[in-house]
This record gives structure tokens, C-alpha cells and sequence, in this order.
């Protein structure tokens, strides 16, 4: 119960809101053309809900970790560079660890996720850091893969509810 | 007096029936307009579409009149092809400056002209439609006194004929006047750009041979206007071909390409390929046979080290590519060739043929004797159509076939993938192949029979990726798929510059060899390290078909 309430109150409630990727300030997107994020807190998930763009086509996807255990989901959402043949393993389980590091500045998760390439299935690690800047209206993630030389980087602008019509 | 004159006029029609069969290796004298990127409604596209109707109907008997566009237009290839014309075959080209000294010398192939209407975009594929069938020159409101002035007579006016009238409408109306004159083994689709600037430069080829024009569109969410394209397709002869391109904002590619597929019917595009009404008047030169760069021979064995092997291909019809841009011949690239080109545009793929590096490698597609989508052939058109491919492929000297589906794609991404059971058909109907390529975007059907690989593109270029994620991704790639040997195909998009490829090359982790994609397939069939993989009937598709 103890460690439970202090997990719940680690979580930092600026990371709450709807997030609009900065495009010019960000690594390019493959295969997508526009990212928002939308972030909510409940005890200690932090939901991620993805919203995508392409073209016409519009894709919503969310990403559910706890920082009071680790999550296991058969449907993770990767932003994907979909111009490679890396696709979601078919029935795969991906896992993930969440914690707040950095005085509650910080939604670090780590992702053991099964994807297909031509070679069959293999596992990615995704570490993503989910860095709130000060003032809480913009937001850094960093994602590195263990089979990128590079990390990603996605920065967003937090928008009002009625920007995000 | 008639009898001499009636037999002047039969031994002209004979020695131009003559001259028209036998340009290959002789000289003749034709005419050469240039025309700029100007393609408005409101600005140069009614001189051009007059310009490309009279190029039609000049061009029924000879090819008489050529058009260079700017090197920046989408075929790059114009420019290059006129020089070929001149040194190759000897045409003595006589250039002209105006569309009133066009008029001159070619008003006598006309009959007079048809008036479209600028505020209603489809009429000028009416226009199109009559001036193939009535000898008339297209014309907007503006250009009226100019066509008068050379003595042409008023044949139609579709003015305010259609105002107020759906697409589906002003279709159905000119499909109940003019479809039954027109050729049942193809129709033009000039579609591409729509609204405010159009790009018709195709429209001399369809003039030339009476096709139907329209852009119709293969939506689902016009019912109206596929129930149409419906009724003309099931009218027309087993194994058409479509030219032109699908419109723009109306459907997109997939539909358009899925629909002529389950026909049986091939695609030529696009909407703006130009001077076909010439092109296809001309053979190869005397003596030329089409020789490919091959690193291997057919019944060669080659066994793969533990390295990544990379194949570049470019497909998007090689006009349009990056063949004229600097840098190529610098990597191994595999060329997509337009097959068809062999019956329309001979000089073309002669030219390509010529300025190939050794580095340069040509291979048969997309999917069949045309752009056509395989998973929605009928099976039983499949092998008629196959045949007609290999037929092709043996001329052109091309060992490999690749294939595309998109029909299940969204844009150059997602499902890309070939069912098993279009896959058994390619194995069973191309014996001699050295092996498929599969894909646009990245795909993941991949097959091994025999010595016969088929390896799907692992990865796809967009020409905006900045280089450094390119070979980031490419590396990611290698990680990846860490078993060696790895292939990894990589299909270029069709503007990307091959100097900035180099530089991607130099950066990529490990050992890796870029090979041509004949050596990458028999490379492949020597040490299967990929899986074998169909469509999965699982996997979500964005456009369901019809």
C-alpha cells in the first residue's frame, strides 16, 4: 500500500494532456506524417494514446504502462519507420517497465518487443524517455533501440483542447 | 479530271503507308514544338490540349510531329529521345515556333474542331473522344478565331452542354454518343491532374487511335461512376491495356489499378507520357538487339558468404527516374522497364539501352506485360497474360521478373503482399527466370523454388528521408536480421539522387557488398536465411476491393 501511494504520487500530472509533434524539431517520420500524443494518468498507468496521420488515413493507437509494475500487451504500438520490413510479431508479447526518474521530470519505459523481419522474429528493445520541459508545455521524447545506432528524438508542444481541432 | 486525281491521291496514300512502315534506318523530315510547364486552365493548357489533338491526328499516318518538354517535366526523357531520333534515325527536324504556323502545316489532318468548355473540366475528355473520331482539332472559347482563321469548320461545341452535370453523368452521355466507334482493346484514362491544371499529353496517342476518354472514377464511394467504367471494361477485349493514370482526388492508384486488374487488363501510364502517337511509329534501328549487363548466367551457382548483400532497384518506368540525373553508374542499379515500350516507345528503350553504365541493369515488370496488380488477375487470364510478358522479356534480354500489388497497400506503405496462390502462378508460368522481386514500399513474401528466389524489398527509399536516417534505418536493418547471409533488397524511389546513395553505401555497418539484383538472387538461392512467407489473410488491408 505504502509503495503503491508513493509510486501513485511520483507520477508528475504536467505530463497530462494532449501533445503536438514539432516536426522541424524532430527525427523524421517514416511512413507517417503527423504525431500527436495524448497522456493520462490514472493511480499509477500512464496511458499513451497515439494518434497518427498519414495522407488521409488517421490511426489511433495506445500504449498502457505502470510504474508500479511491469505490463505485458500483445497490441504495443512502436512508431515504426514503416518503409522497413520490421512489422509487430503475429501474437507477440511485448513487455514493458516504467518508472519516474530525474525528480519526477522523466516517464523512462523499457519495451521487450517481438517484431518480424525477413529473417523471422526477433526482439527490439525500445528505451523511451519521456522528458516534461520546464513550465510543462512541451515535451521530449527520446526513444533508442537496441538495433539503432541513433536515438529518435520527437519533440512535442502541449495544445489546449480547443487547438486540437 | 477525278480519275487522275482520285489515282494521285491513292499513290500518295501508298508511298505515306510505306514511308510510315519503314522509318527504322532511313531518314525523314518531321516537325519539333517545345512547350513549357505552363499546364493552367487558365493559362497554357488550351493551346497545349489544341496543340496535342492536332500532334494526334498528324501523326495517324507518319510520325510528323514531336514535343520536348523541359527537363524539369515529369518525363525527363523528351529532350534525350529528340537528340536520339536525329542521330539514330536520321529525322530532320524542322522546329516551329507557334501554334498559328502548327495550325498551317497540319490543318490538313484535321476535319475542324471541337469546342470543350473550361468551366467543365471532363469536357475536354469529350473533346478528346470526338476529335479521334471526327478528325477534329480541341479547342477552347479563346482559340476559336485562331482555328477559323485557317479555315476550320465548327464539328462540335459542348459549351454549356453539361453544365450542371455530375461526372457520371457527362459520361454516360458521351458513352451513349460515342462509344461504339470507338476501339474495344483500349481506352484513355486521363485522369492525373485535375481542377485548376491539367497535364493531357497523352491525349495524341488516344486521338490517334479512337480510344474512349474519361476519368472516371474506381472510388467505391461513386457508385455511379464505377458502375460505368464497369460497363466499359466488361465490353472490352481480353487483355486491354488502359492508358493514362486514375484522377486524382477521385480514387487513388490501388483502386484504379485493382478494378483494370480483375479484368485482366494492363495499365500504361501515366496521364502526361508524351508523343506516343510518334513514338510508337518507329522500331528498333537495323541491327540493334537489346543486350543486358548481366553479372551471371542463368544456369550459374553461386554461394553467398557471410556478408549483407544489398541490390538497389528503381521501378516507376525508367522515363521518369532518376536515369538522367548525376550519379548513376556509380552503384549497381536494377531498372524496372515500361515492357510495352517495346510496341509503343522502341526508340526510348533503345536510347536507355544505349546509355546504360555497366552498372545498369534491366528488368522486366510491373507484374505482367503491364502495371497490374496479381493478386486480382483472374486465373484464368493469368497465363495468356504471362505469356505475352515473356515474350517481352525475352526481346528486352531480362531475366528477372518484379511484381507489385498494391492493392491492399496505402500508398507506398503497408500490405504489399502476394497470396500464395498468386505466388504458385508466377513460379508455374516463369520457368526460366532467375528469380521475382516483390514490392513497391516494403513487403514480406518470400519464396525459394528451385534455384528461383523471390525476396521482397526490406526497405524503401522516400527521396525526402534525410540521409543520415536512411542509413540509420538501413543499419537498423542489418541488426535486425543478424543471420548471414542477410539480402537485403532496397527498393529507390524514383527522384532520390544517386550521389547521396553513395554516401549512404559508405556508411553501413558490417560486411557488406552491393551486388546487381541477378547476383543478389543467386546469391539468395544459394543460402536461405529468410523466411518463406505469403499474404496472411490476417493481416489488415486499407482498400478491401470491390
Amino acid at each position: 500500500m505504502m509503495l503503491w501511494s508513493t509510486a501513485a504520487a511520483s507520477a508528475n500530472p504536467e505530463i497530462v494532456g494532449r501533445w503536438q509533434l514539432v516536426t522541424e524539431r524532430s527525427s523524421a517520420l517514416d511512413g507517417w506524417q503527423d504525431m500527436r500524443l495524448v497522456i493520462a494518468l490514472e493511480d499509477t498507468q500512464v496511458e499513451i494514446a497515439h494518434e497518427m496521420r498519414w495522407r488521409s488515413t488517421r490511426y489511433r493507437a495506445t500504449n498502457t504502462v505502470d510504474t508500479a509494475k511491469p505490463t505485458a500487451s500483445d497490441s504495443f504500438f512502436r512508431i515504426e519507420q514503416r518503409h522497413m520490413a520490421v512489422y509487430p510479431a503475429k501474437g507477440g508479447v511485448s513487455h514493458t517497465t516504467a518508472e519516474w526518474i530525474d525528480a519526477h521530470r522523466t516517464l523512462r519505459t523499457e519495451t521487450h518487443t517481438p517484431v518480424e523481419v525477413s529473417q523471422g522474429n526477433v526482439n527490439m528493445r525500445i528505451t523511451s524517455e519521456y522528458r516534461i520541459g520546464e513550465g510543462g508545455d512541451t515535451l521530449t521524447l527520446i526513444e533508442l533501440h537496441s538495433s539503432r545506432p541513433r536515438p529518435l528524438v520527437y519533440f512535442f508542444r502541449k495544445i489546449e483542447e480547443e487547438d486540437s481541432e | 479530271m477525278k480519275l487522275p486525281l482520285r489515282l494521285f491521291a491513292l499513290l500518295t496514300a501508298g508511298a505515306l503507308a510505306i514511308a510510315a512502315t519503314s522509318h527504322a534506318g532511313k531518314g525523314r523530315d518531321a516537325w519539333v514544338m517545345n512547350f513549357d510547364l505552363d499546364w493552367s486552365v487558365a493559362g497554357g493548357l488550351p493551346e497545349k490540349a489544341m496543340l496535342i489533338s492536332l500532334q494526334g491526328l498528324t501523326n495517324r499516318t507518319a510520325p510528323r510531329l514531336y514535343i520536348v518538354h523541359p527537363p524539369d517535366f515529369q518525363w525527363e526523357i523528351t529532350e534525350p529521345l529528340y537528340d536520339f531520333y536525329q542521330r539514330k534515325h536520321h529525322v530532320d527536324f524542322t522546329p516551329i515556333a507557334s501554334a498559328d504556323e502548327a495550325l498551317s502545316l497540319f490543318k490538313q489532318y484535321t476535319k475542324g474542331y471541337v469546342v470543350w468548355d473550361k468551366t467543365v473540366g471532363p469536357t475536354l475528355n469529350v473533346a478528346f473522344t470526338i476529335a479521334g473520331l471526327q478528325d477534329a482539332v480541341v479547342v477552347s472559347e479563346e482559340l476559336i478565331s485562331l482555328v477559323e482563321q485557317h479555315g476550320l469548320k465548327r464539328i462540335d461545341d459542348l459549351r454549356g452542354r453539361y453544365t450542371g452535370m455530375s461526372d457520371a453523368e457527362i459520361y454516360q452521355d458521351a458513352y451513349d454518343r460515342y462509344w461504339d466507334q470507338c476501339i474495344r482493346e483500349a481506352v484513355l484514362l486521363q485522369g492525373g491532374h485535375r481542377g485548376r491544371s491539367m497535364q493531357p499529353a497523352i491525349a495524341d496517342w488516344g486521338i490517334q487511335r479512337k480510344m474512349f476518354f474519361h476519368d472516371l472514377s474506381a472510388n467505391p464511394k461513386h457508385p455511379a461512376e464505377l458502375a460505368l467504367t464497369k460497363r466499359i471494361y466488361e465490353q472490352m477485349e481480353p487483355g486491354s491495356t488502359i492508358f493514362g493514370w486514375h484522377p486524382y482526388g477521385k480514387d487513388t492508384e490501388e483502386q484504379a489499378t485493382t478494378l483494370l486488374s480483375s479484368y485482366g487488363f494492363k495499365m500504361e501510364g501515366l496521364h502526361n507520357l508524351p508523343n506516343l502517337s510518334f513514338n510508337s511509329q518507329f522500331t528498333f534501328t537495323e541491327g540493334f538487339k537489346f543486350t543486358n549487363n548481366h553479372t551471371v548466367e542463368p544456369d550459374e551457382t553461386l554461394q553467398a558468404e557471410e556478408k549483407i548483400y544489398i541490390s538497389f532497384v528503381q521501378s516507376d518506368s525508367i522515363g521518369i527516374g532518376v536515369w538522367t540525373k548525376p550519379g548513376r553508374g556509380k552503384l549497381p542499379f536494377g531498372w524496372q522497364v515500361t515492357m510495352n515500350w517495346s510496341k509503343f516507345s522502341p526508340a526510348a528503350l533503345e536510347y536507355f539501352h544505349e546509355s546504360a553504365t555497366p552498372n545498369d541493369y534491366f528488368i522486366g515488370g510491373l507484374s505482367g506485360p503491364g502495371y497490374m496488380y496479381p493478386n486480382h488477375i483472374p486465373a484464368e487470364r493469368f497465363p495468356l497474360l504471362m505469356s505475352e510478358a515473356k515474350e517481352m522479356m525475352a526481346l528486352l534480354d531480362e531475366r528477372v521478373m518484379e511484381i507489385m500489388d498494391n492493392s491492399a497497400a496505402d500508398g507506398n506503405v503497408g500490405n504489399t503482399d502476394l497470396t500464395k496462390e498468386t505466388v504458385d502462378r508466377y513460379y508455374e508460368n516463369f520457368p526460366d527466370v532467375i528469380g521475382f522481386i516483390n514490392g513497391y514500399g516494403p513487403a514480406r513474401t518470400r519464396d525459394l523454388r528451385d534455384t528461383r528466389p523471390m525476396i521482397s524489398y526490406d526497405y524503401y527509399i522516400d527521396p525526402k528521408r534525410p540521409r543520415e536516417a536512411v542509413t540509420d534505418d538501413l543499419n537498423e536493418l542489418i541488426t535486425l536480421n543478424a543471420k548471414r547471409p542477410y539480402f537485403l533488397l532496397v527498393h529507390v524511389r524514383e527522384s532520390n539522387d544517386v550521389n547521396s546513395l553513395v554516401e549512404v553505401t559508405k556508411n553501413l555497418n558490417g560486411p557488406v557488398e552491393i551486388v546487381q539484383v541477378d547476383k543478389f538472387l543467386k546469391l539468395a538461392a544459394s543460402n536461405k536465411t529468410y523466411t518463406t512467407r505469403y499474404q496472411d489473410p490476417d493481416e489488415p488491408k486499407h482498400f478491401e476491393g470491390y
